[in-house]
């Protein structure tokens, strides 16, 4: 009996996947508009962009399919995709333009910018500079980053600090991150003043940065083991003299996103965060008093900041060029990107500096006037364009390094140094050997 | 018969099936051509290039091996890494199945229960293990360290703690294939006939003599078998790195083979992923040798 | 399999208790599962960990559909599980069939040839095969997963028939050469009948082992329509966020056919694992 019921049950099992098969997909459509496809890398939300729609809704000759690419698998998917010479038309990407650029995957601009005579001089220069490789334009920046110093005027006030006085050295963020640590019976964090190794932005790049380091030098030579990057490093192996690293970690692994946020959740009472903090604050905890400043410095130096680019290009191999070249037009200009980011929850920093500049983007919010001021200060995270992962990967490995206290600044950024350079070398004489070898970005391809 | 191979048969008839036999075997053997063979080759030939498939190969000779074995930290820790990970996991699998299983089969009562309770977990594999254990490690709310965290133990950080990160991804293992391993040995200890056990007894041996002398020694050909599989299924943990870990913390689970495609699918250098490719071909082909040589001491036919 | 004389001594207690420690440890993990699948976000972070959620948060299986196209992605699975399926059972039959029925020079040293190949790890090939895929502009399709499947469908599998083929009754098969019958008449009205349990347990394992498959989809496709039921599943665990009681249902809602089927066809899985593990 019970046998039989089995059988029955794995027959009736195997049916209802088979259904499966006949689950309708999208259908094809014969309209005679022109379909061009989108792929953008997400993040969290996975909400059509706005360029996006208004588009398809202010003209009809062309419709945008958009494609969010989880951010795990993006590269390898792009990869895959031109490599089967059906890409999408249009791609959103933040790695380095010259990463794919050198490899001849997008589709150079030039010829389309000069046939429209578009004005180039509307992006952030540290923005259009990451655009081109080997003199020609191969995307157009569509939105960036900008960071700041965010602190918890509560927190501050809790601590006896002046909320109206954030810090503007690294040595009074350290000095005020004391008062601002707070444990519990147990002796386990409940707050911290500042956590170095938490955020997006790598506080020893940008303390680098700011004490003069340049990283790469005649876009040939490496240059990490240097002593403004080992006091950078340094300066944060030895906040943790005060912390226990291990207690600070084990802090951390209860952050999470939105309202786990270590800041938002008031957990964190000073960090250098972006402008979308600014809306998710404001959604996910309005109540939260905070104020924010220029990023704090070295005693005389000038302060810095990071961009971070999100650019669009035409994949090599495209078969709508020409409506994708209207549409990627149509991103960039003032108005949308105004309208873009005033319609997001989450403000999108516009790559645009006319957008950015307007009064309606700042809507007299001195937070926002403050990040918009900082991207003077912008330097590009893409520092050595050839070979970003590798030096991305081998920095931060340096940098944990030190923090664990398994090797001393000088030696891991030593190591770190010549792994780089070594691939860059390579990565150059490739280049130069394919160049000679392969007919290089012409539009006619 | 208990031969791994089968006896010959007389010569006559020979001719007549060779043909038939090569015809029906032909499905994998041009397979194993198009699949197998081929691409080994041209790997090998990658191996010897700079090569990002979007652009044309450059020889470049031994380069990429020179710099594989010679400047590259990360091969050799994610060869320490994958070493360390087999051998801590081949061992405790084998070891625990086969424990499972005998106490399985000497259990009073339920021997059905208990086989499907330990079988289940098996079919959790890949992606959806490595989310499930991603969640019960968590160290702050993760099922572990809050229920110790109620008796006032604080747990590890699991796959936050570069010592255990590996440990952890073992355990999971463990969880997922300890179930099937225990039903191969299972079966095999049924197979066992069992005046052998009372020959033991009557010389006055307990339960280690019996296990020690007769279980052993009969089911060995089965666990020499099942080690070969497992170290070779060890040797290419990918998934779970991939989905839980990315090779963190301080690239404690930088496994070989996540090294491999990392290098191929992110730094897009095919060539040097192909090098990787080769060498773990060489150390897969040794560490087996090595153990078919040492089988002899102590596999019995 | 019980001797004759069995008392309820301590070591017989000893050992069922260690068979409950362990119970515990494998059927655990899924309960809590199950739990965090139906919790609200605030009660999944909570110490001491709670088992039964407060309120039934059904809707935590509805926001899967919402996060991801499960249902095109069900259908690519079960696309792609079932050709691998049809191509392995056949072709891994057929070639364990020549070495378990057949007599032909060079049969045994092919056999072991075969079964070494099983220590080939699949990196090795996986450059090249990406290239060639491209050269032949399969890459972006299914082709690359489902067709090498017809080519003799994995040396375990062919192990594993061939054992239960050379359980067959040499008189059987010679009596139908006798009377006229073509090998292929043999393997297709003989055999393949007789073999119908070995089969399907093949089929089993064939359809665990695919569905999960997450590193050949995560190689070979690039389309988000195209992507499988692993696959989707990865893009939860990403890099911003990681909403644990939806992640939760998703799994369990993509393990619900492998449980179904376990459920229904466990003496197939079973059986599995037991043949590799007889001595024949």
């Amino acid at each position: 009996m019970w046998n039989k019921i089995k059988t029955i049950g794995g027959i009736i099992l195997i049916s209802a996947l088979l259904l499966a098969l006949f689950i309708p997909s999208s259908k094809e459509n014969n309209d005679g508009k022109i379909y061009i496809r989108y792929w953008y890398v997400t993040g969290a939300k996975e909400q059509i962009p706005y360029h996006v729609k208004k588009f398809n809704e202010i003209q009809n000759r062309i419709v945008v399919e958009p494609t969010a690419l989880p951010w795990n698998e993006h590269e390898k998917k792009i990869l895959t995709a031109i490599l089967s010479e059906d890409p999408p038309d249009v791609i959103n990407l933040v790695t380095p333009v010259a990463k794919w650029a050198s490899r001849m995957a997008l589709t150079p601009l030039d010829e389309l910018i000069k046939k429209d005579s578009f004005d180039t001089s509307i992006f952030f220069p540290a923005l259009w500079n990451e655009m081109n490789w080997q003199k020609k334009i191969f995307a157009l920046p569509l939105y960036s980053n900008s960071y700041a110093f965010f602190y918890n005027k509560k927190l501050f006030r809790e601590a006896g600090l002046n909320p109206e006085k954030p810090p503007s050295t690294w040595q009074e963020v350290k000095d005020f991150a004391k008062e601002l640590t707070g444990r519990n019976s147990q002796n386990r964090f409940t707050q911290m003043g500042f956590i170095p190794q938490y955020g997006n932005l790598q506080t020893s790049i940008l303390m680098a940065w700011q004490l003069g380091a340049d990283f790469l030098l005649n876009d040939k030579k490496v240059d990490i083991n240097n002593p403004m990057v080992i006091e950078a490093v340094t300066w944060e192996v030895n906040y943790y003299d005060d912390y226990s690293l291990k207690e600070v970690s084990s802090f951390m692994a209860g952050f999470g996103y939105a309202d786990q946020h270590g800041f938002i959740s008031e957990k964190v009472a000073m960090m250098v965060l972006d402008n979308t903090f600014i809306d998710q604050i404001k959604l996910y905890n309005p109540n939260l008093d905070y104020g924010v400043s220029v990023i704090p410095t070295f005693d005389g130096y000038e302060t810095a900041s990071s961009s971070g680019s999100w650019w669009a290009a035409i994949p090599r191999g495209s078969k709508n060029i020409d409506a994708a070249w209207e549409f990627l037009k149509f991103a960039v200009q003032e108005e949308t990107q105004l309208e873009e980011s005033a319609s997001q929850q989450e403000i999108l920093f516009p790559a645009n500096q006319l957008a950015a500049n307007d009064p309606s983007f700042i809507k007299g919010n001195e937070k926002i006037k403050t990040l918009v001021d900082m991207m003077e200060y912008a330097h590009s995270p893409t520092i050595v364009p050839l070979v970003h992962d590798i030096f991305w990967r081998e920095f931060l490995s340096a940098r944990e390094k030190t923090l664990h206290k398994i090797q001393k600044p000088e030696d891991a950024l030593k190591q770190a140094e010549d792994v780089i350079q070594n691939q860059l070398d390579q990565a150059i004489e490739y280049d130069t050997y394919v160049r000679s070898k392969m007919n290089f970005g012409s539009l006619s391809d | 018969m208990n031969t791994f191979i089968e006896n010959k048969k007389p010569k006559a008839n020979y001719g007549k099936q060779t043909f038939t036999g090569y015809l029906f075997a032909s499905p994998w053997i041009i397979g194993f051509l198009i699949f197998g063979l081929y691409p080994i080759g041209i790997s090998f030939y990658y191996s010897l290039c700079q090569y990002d498939v979007l652009r044309i190969p450059q020889f470049i000779g031994l380069r990429n091996y020179e710099q594989l074995l010679f400047s590259d930290n990360y091969f050799w820790l994610s060869i320490w890494n994958t070493l360390f990970y087999t051998a801590l996991r081949v061992p405790l699998c084998i070891a625990g199945s086969l424990l499972l299983a005998v106490l399985v089969n000497n259990a009073v009562r339920g021997v059905k229960i208990f086989r499907t309770i330990y079988f289940i977990p098996s079919i959790v594999t890949g992606v959806v293990l490595s989310a499930l254990w991603l969640w019960i490690l968590n160290p702050q709310y993760g099922l572990i360290n809050s229920s110790i965290a109620y008796l006032g133990v604080q747990g590890p950080l699991w796959l936050l703690d570069p010592d255990w990160s590996k440990p952890s991804m073992v355990l999971m293992s463990l969880w997922s294939i300890g179930g099937g391993r225990m039903l191969v040995f299972l079966a095999a200890l049924q197979g066992i006939p069992q005046h052998l056990y009372e020959v033991v007894e009557m010389d006055g041996g307990g339960w280690w003599a019996k296990f020690k002398n007769v279980t052993v020694p009969m089911i060995s050909p089965v666990i020499f078998l099942w080690t070969i599989l497992e170290v070779i299924f060890s040797l290419q943990v990918f998934v779970e790195a991939y989905v839980m870990t990315k090779g963190g913390p301080l690239n404690s689970t930088l496994f070989y083979n996540l090294y491999l495609y990392n290098r191929a699918f992110e730094d897009f250098d095919m060539g040097y992923a192909s090098a990787l490719a080769w060498l773990l071909l060489l150390i897969t082909l040794g560490i087996t040798a090595l153990q078919f040589r040492l089988s002899k001491k102590w596999v019995h036919y | 399999m019980n001797n004759s004389k069995r008392k309820i001594s301590l070591k017989n207690i000893a050992a069922l208790v260690l068979l409950i420690v362990f119970a515990l440890f494998f059927i655990l993990p899924f309960l809590w599962i199950i739990s965090t699948s139906l919790k609200g976000d605030t009660q999944i972070f909570t110490i001491p960990p709670q088992w039964i959620p407060d309120t039934f948060n059904w809707e935590n299986y509805a926001k899967v559909f919402d996060r991801m196209p499960f249902l095109i992605y069900l259908k690519n699975s079960v696309f792609i599980t079932l050709f691998i399926i049809i191509g392995t059972v056949f072709s891994s039959s057929l070639v364990a069939y020549a070495f378990g029925c057949l007599n032909w020079r060079g049969r045994n040293g092919l056999f072991i040839f075969v079964l070494a190949t099983m220590m080939l790890p699949l990196q090795v090939t996986l450059i090249p095969l990406f290239v060639l895929f491209k050269e032949i502009g399969w890459l972006n399709t299914f082709k690359p997963l489902i067709i090498p499947a017809f080519f003799g469908g994995g040396a375990f599998n062919i192990f594993l028939l061939r054992q239960f083929f050379l359980t067959i009754p040499k008189d059987l098969l010679d009596s139908a050469r006798i009377d006229g019958c073509s090998e292929l008449g043999i393997y297709w009205k003989i055999v393949l009948p007789l073999a119908k349990p070995a089969l399907a347990t093949v089929a089993i394992l064939t359809f665990m082992f695919s569905w999960n498959d997450f590193i050949s989809p995560l190689i070979y496709l690039s389309d988000k329509m195209k992507g499988t039921l692993a696959l989707g599943l990865g893009m939860f665990v990403g890099q911003y966020v990681t909403e644990w009681a939806i992640l939760m249902a998703a799994s369990l809602l993509m393990m619900l056919p492998m449980i179904l089927i376990f459920f229904f066809f466990q003496k197939y899985f079973i059986q599995g694992f037991t043949m590799s593990g007889l001595k024949e």
